[in-house]
């Protein structure tokens, strides 16, 4: 599960990443700006799921 | 395979206690940090206590975290910025959801959320239907009037977020609610205890319709503590023929406690989205070990518009004495939210819960759903009066019905009542949230 973990992290915090480019790039247009907040909720609900625990075990 | 099935997120439900808590611990310093940093209420609230961020390092510092009521959100709506106040620690601009309290208790609460919040708010709900065994081949019918009060919205959310399919049966009245439950086949849906009942009342003896040939396979119960009092629990699923299921949850806090289904007689506590701390009523002592009963102070973690950190929620709970067979290892309670701290009340000298009367009226099946109880005052003395209606076909009864019926009172709550019968189907019908337990002392 360790392995699993921290590939699942890994992915979401790369959805972040790619996600706040995307906004940057964006820049003043409402639908890219708008849709990516959505997307970075849904993003934050992951890290919630996923990376917390994966932060946990990392510093443990 | 096995796992998948029932766990919603079977990493945080499974989690060993000892990690658990220190996430919890991990979560509860990031979410007390992110209020101090950017909520004048809550740093005005620390600072005051001589409480910085950096002095919680333990599950005994949080002791010291200053506590939230009610009347500290009420009063803080009183200051800018309209209609929140300074609790808030994002902007009005990043506020996307407006909700507000019923109001029961006094003036009603304002909750803002942002879309982040309102994500966090359908995840809870999707922890709760997932473990009352929604799927994606459900259709869900959600039977509430959608408005300012947060109720089943986060519900709705949740199942489609699950895969189901919503059917909203917002601003229908009840018969036309049934018949499109019927016409489309639903599934399950979500109710409060008093309105499952009166559905099922209105579908039998309005359409002529008996409520457990309609195939509903579960009901999910929120507002009200019936689904967890075991007599009333037992009329609904024998009105329905399903398993009714519990969950609690309050506008300012967040859905945090959800029955599986084993039904084990209590609720999980979602404790990776919330810290759950129970006192004494009296002393404020933490209350760690199973059965003793005290108030509810919580935590919402991932809660950021407007936080909800030590909240003294006034509801009366406790942790249960047994563990549940479903494997997560989030500690339960038992029998749900027993009653609230200022609900139970001194009559005649003893203390008196009114979910201790309704397990008792809803245990005859010779009365029906609907009862009512006043307190009040004939000269010195204190008075019970109970309001009940005898079903059809048992009037004849009537007299040892009502003998059985105040020696079992006697039992349970030890008071005596007068007990009235109205006649059948002349108490008040509630659609959501009842109000049959009046206390006419405070106003004499």
């Amino acid at each position: 599960m360790e392995e699993r973990l921290k590939e699942m992290g890994e992915r979401i915090r790369e959805l972040r990443r790619v996600a706040e480019e995307l906004k940057d790039i964006g820049g003043d247009i409402e639908a890219v700006r708008r849709n990516v907040e959505r997307i970075l909720a849904s993003v934050r609900i992951l890290e919630l799921n996923i990376c917390d625990v994966e932060d946990l075990e990392r510093d443990v | 395979m096995q796992e998948r099935s029932i766990y919603w997120n079977p990493i945080l439900e499974r989690m060993p206690r000892e990690k658990l808590q220190e996430l919890q611990l991990r979560k509860f310093k990031r979410i007390l940090r992110w209020a101090y940093e950017r909520s004048p209420f809550y740093r005005r609230l620390y600072r005051e206590a001589g409480l910085e961020p950096e002095d919680i390092r333990s599950f005994e510092d949080i002791r010291r975290v200053p506590k939230v009521e009610k009347a500290m959100l009420r009063e803080v709506q009183q200051r800018p910025p309209f209609p929140y106040g300074d609790i808030l620690t994002v902007s009005l601009e990043e506020v996307t959801a407006f909700r507000q309290t019923s109001g029961t208790t006094g003036t009603p609460v304002y909750q803002a959320d942002t879309w982040q919040d309102w994500e966090w708010w359908s995840e809870c709900w999707a922890y709760i239907l997932y473990a009352q065994g929604y799927r994606a081949t459900d259709r869900v019918f959600i039977p509430f009037g959608y408005n300012i009060f947060v109720a089943f919205w986060a519900g709705h959310y949740a199942a489609e977020k699950i895969g189901c399919e919503v059917v909203p049966g917002g601003v229908l009245d009840t018969q036309a609610r049934i018949l499109k439950m019927q016409e489309l086949r639903c599934t399950a849906f979500m109710a409060t205890p008093t309105y499952v009942l009166g559905m099922a009342e209105v579908a039998r003896e309005k359409l002529g319709i008996d409520p457990r040939d309609l195939g509903i396979k579960r009901i999910t119960c929120a507002g009200e503590p019936g689904a967890s009092i075991p007599t009333t629990k037992r009329r609904m699923e024998e009105a329905w023929g399903c398993p009714v299921y519990d969950h609690i949850g309050a506008t300012e806090i967040g859905a945090w406690s959800y029955e599986c289904t084993f039904q084990p007689g209590g609720l999980h506590v979602n404790e990776a989205f919330f810290l759950v701390e129970i006192e004494d009523m009296e002393t404020g002592e933490l209350i760690e070990e199973p059965g003793r009963e005290g108030k509810m102070i919580i935590t919402a973690f991932d809660r950021l518009a407007k936080p909800c950190i030590r909240f003294d929620s006034k509801d009366v709970i406790r942790w249960a004495d047994y563990e549940c067979e479903c494997g997560r290892t989030f500690r339960l309670i038992d029998g749900g939210v027993i009653g609230r701290a200022d609900d139970i009340t001194k009559v005649k000298g003893v203390l008196l819960a009114p979910t201790a009367i309704e397990e008792v009226v809803r245990g005859f099946p010779e009365l029906g759903d609907e009862y009512e109880v006043i307190v009040s005052k004939r000269g010195e003395m204190d008075d019970i009066l109970l309001k009940v209606e005898i079903r059809p076909g048992y009037e004849g009864s009537r007299e040892e019905i009502l003998a059985r019926l105040r020696d079992q009172l006697r039992l349970k709550t030890n008071l005596g009542y007068r007990i009235e019968v109205h006649p059948y189907g002349s108490l008040p019908r509630y659609d959501v949230k009842a109000k049959r337990f009046k206390d006419l002392r405070k106003r004499e």
